[in-house]
């Protein structure tokens, strides 16, 4: 894949003592979609606003299709916008909200009216045309936005949590709905957001990030079965978490000794390394039919429908976390339970500094 | 009545003011309102007839609109940048212009216009200012001239302007902007199609302000032009206090009030087919 479409380096930014961004790399590829999660605070909205030009970074450069634009000012970026708010232009109608990016590109008017009535209809808002923008529901202006964001064929939009003020039903019917459009119109596109799932459905690369850095940057399964660091491990999906030391390491695999007891994982580190073990909670089954075993004394079970997720009682600084497709019969608060999982199914860290 | 409509009791809390401005300002006013349309007890529309039918009095008129106009004029081409730039600036730097624009109102209109009178004279600080830069060939007085009274005038009233429109700039979300600018507009295009049309209605409400108030002043052409230029404020002061002509002055007043309140409702008019339906 050629990353080469868009890409930031080594993109720094501090507001004061604040650095908000640590020298971010980024690169993306034409039609691509990926998304910034993280949580407030970790820099994705301002490595968005500096990639849309609305922010000058300290350090670091932007190029877009071969071009050098870090110092180019917003409105000769060919970079649309989706803002949190939409920042709909209030005194215009729908239509003229679309046809604004084109009238102030100076288009043909005779082009105007056809290209905003085809950007209305594939957001499904033809019939609203000629509403005010402040008769319109939260999902009603949404689309608006993202109308108006494409109608003028940018060479990259960007979103920032444009799903943020919507309840989840409607959340979810527009996120598959954005999703197909985009592939339609073939529009390489940045998603801010700190909702996982919402980056888990929609991009094709995730980029998660974390106090001013990306911490991982990989396609949604692997950010998933793989996290890179312990804080995309605990963002990104549930787990079960043990913090250990090292006691043995030979062939590539190393001995932790953790409070539920002596467990083995693939990896590299001296002994006596403090370190963190990882295990997502459907890997784990509820017997010792794995070479990594403990037991613990069931906490709670929270059904959940097609699953149901069992808390367990854990040693201080740990967290122990299963889910299996139905709960053991007689198994009740209090009850010791059983549990393994692979090796290959270990996740292995070095333990995070204490915060 | 529909016994269905109840008054928000809410409202009561403006009757103070209600009562109040109903007997100093409604009641003297319905009284001069009387005295234009009666003569010798009897209802007529004679003085009316009679002043519009005076040429003098159609060039007071037109001193009056123009000098309020040109007034108006400079107020909103000084006032709105400054109103931008205060909406724009952020704590210290936006805290010393808004002292710099209401602290001035604490000082007189007449300590204003007698400080103008000073910078305007022949060997006043304009003049020197300009002769020495070599833009005037030789000193030349401002005061005493119809563009004193528009600089001086301006001075005085320019915060009722940025006022209203700072307030409603203040509102707009700096987001419209930045979405504006990622669509492709040019800063140019951003101020005419974005900021000005939604900074229209704090403009009326600046203009309605200054216009009303350039109008009807009666101080500042006083000591900064003098009597030979005649407005409808400074004539109708005269009727009553030189001339004893009650029923000049409030004809004059009358005319006065209509010219000022025709303008006010038609800048909101005007505003409201402009800005649509915000």
């Amino acid at each position: 894949m050629a990353n080469g479409f868009l890409s930031v380096a080594g993109a720094a930014k501090t507001f004061g003592s604040a650095t908000v961004l640590d020298g971010v790399d980024l690169a993306m590829s034409r039609g691509e979609f990926v998304s910034l999660l993280g949580p407030s605070g970790c820099g994705k909205t301002t490595l968005l606003r500096i990639v849309a030009g609305l922010m000058a970074p300290d350090q670091g450069k932007v190029a877009l299709d071969g071009e050098d634009i870090t110092r180019r000012p917003p409105h000769k970026r060919d970079v649309s916008v989706v803002f949190q708010s939409y920042a709909l232009f209030p005194h215009l109608s729908v239509a003229e909200n679309v046809a604004f990016g084109l009238k102030a590109r100076g288009a043909p008017p005779a082009e105007i009216a056809p290209a905003v009535a085809r950007f209305l209809d594939l957001v499904q808002m033809g019939a609203y045309a000629d509403r005010s923008i402040k008769a319109l529901s939260g999902g009603q202006q949404q689309r608006v936005a993202v109308a108006r964001a494409l109608v003028v064929g940018p060479k990259l939009l960007l979103l920032d949590e444009p799903f943020s003020a919507l309840d989840r039903k409607l959340r979810e019917t527009m996120q598959i709905d954005l999703k197909r459009l985009l592939r339609d119109v073939g529009t390489t596109a940045i998603f801010v957001t700190h909702d996982q799932d919402e980056a888990l459905t929609m991009s094709d690369r995730i980029a998660v990030m974390y106090k001013g850095r990306i911490e991982q940057l990989d396609v949604p399964a692997e950010i998933y079965r793989k996290p890179a660091t312990p804080f995309a491990l605990g963002f990104v999906g549930l787990s079960t978490r043990l913090p250990g030391t090292v006691t043995q390491s030979a062939d590539g695999i190393v001995v932790v000794d953790t409070a539920a007891g002596a467990l083995r994982a693939r990896g590299n580190f001296l002994p006596g390394s403090p370190v963190l073990i990882g295990v997502r909670p459907e890997r784990i089954v509820l017997d010792h039919s794995h070479a990594n075993r403990i037991e613990a004394p069931l906490a709670d079970a929270a059904f959940q429908g097609a699953r149901v997720q069992l808390h367990f009682h854990a040693p201080e600084g740990a967290q122990i976390l299963v889910e299996t497709p139905s709960l053991p019969a007689a198994a009740g608060p209090g009850t010791p339970l059983k549990m393994s999982w692979s090796v290959e199914d270990t996740l292995l860290y070095p333990a995070p500094e204490a915060a | 009545m529909n016994s269905a409509r109840r008054i928000d009791p809410v409202i009561l809390l403006a009757l103070p003011a209600v009562i109040y401005l109903a007997v100093v300002y409604g009641v003297p006013l319905l009284v001069l309102l009387g005295r234009s349309v009666m003569v010798g007890g009897l209802p007529s529309l004679a003085p009316f007839v009679g002043f519009l039918s005076d040429p003098f009095s159609w060039t007071v008129i037109w001193n009056t609109v123009r000098i309020a106009a040109l007034v108006t004029l400079v107020c909103l081409f000084i006032g709105y940048p400054t109103a931008l730039a205060l909406a724009r600036a952020g704590g210290v730097a936006q805290a010393l212009i808004l002292v710099a624009i209401i602290l001035p109102l604490s000082v007189g209109v007449v300590v204003k216009a007698f400080a103008w009178q000073i910078v305007l004279r022949r060997d006043g600080v304009v003049s020197q200012l300009m002769t020495g830069l070599g833009l005037w060939s030789e000193p030349q007085r401002l005061l005493f001239t119809e563009a004193g009274l528009v600089i001086g005038a301006a001075n005085v009233f320019v915060p009722f302007m940025i006022l209203p429109i700072y307030s409603v700039l203040k509102l707009v979300d700096p987001r419209l902007g930045e979405a504006a600018a990622t669509l492709g507009a040019s800063p140019l295009y951003r101020f005419f199609k974005v900021a000005l049309p939604l900074s229209l209605p704090g403009i009326v409400t600046g203009v309605a302000f200054v216009f009303s108030m350039a109008a009807s002043m009666y101080v500042i052409p006083n000591l900064l032009i003098g009597d030979r230029f005649q407005t409808l404020a400074t004539m109708t002061g005269r009727s009553f206090l030189f001339m004893r002509n009650e029923q000049l002055g409030s004809t004059t007043a009358v005319v006065l009030l209509v010219l000022t309140v025709a303008v006010v409702v038609g800048s909101a008019a005007l505003s409201k087919r402009l800005g649509g339906a915000s």
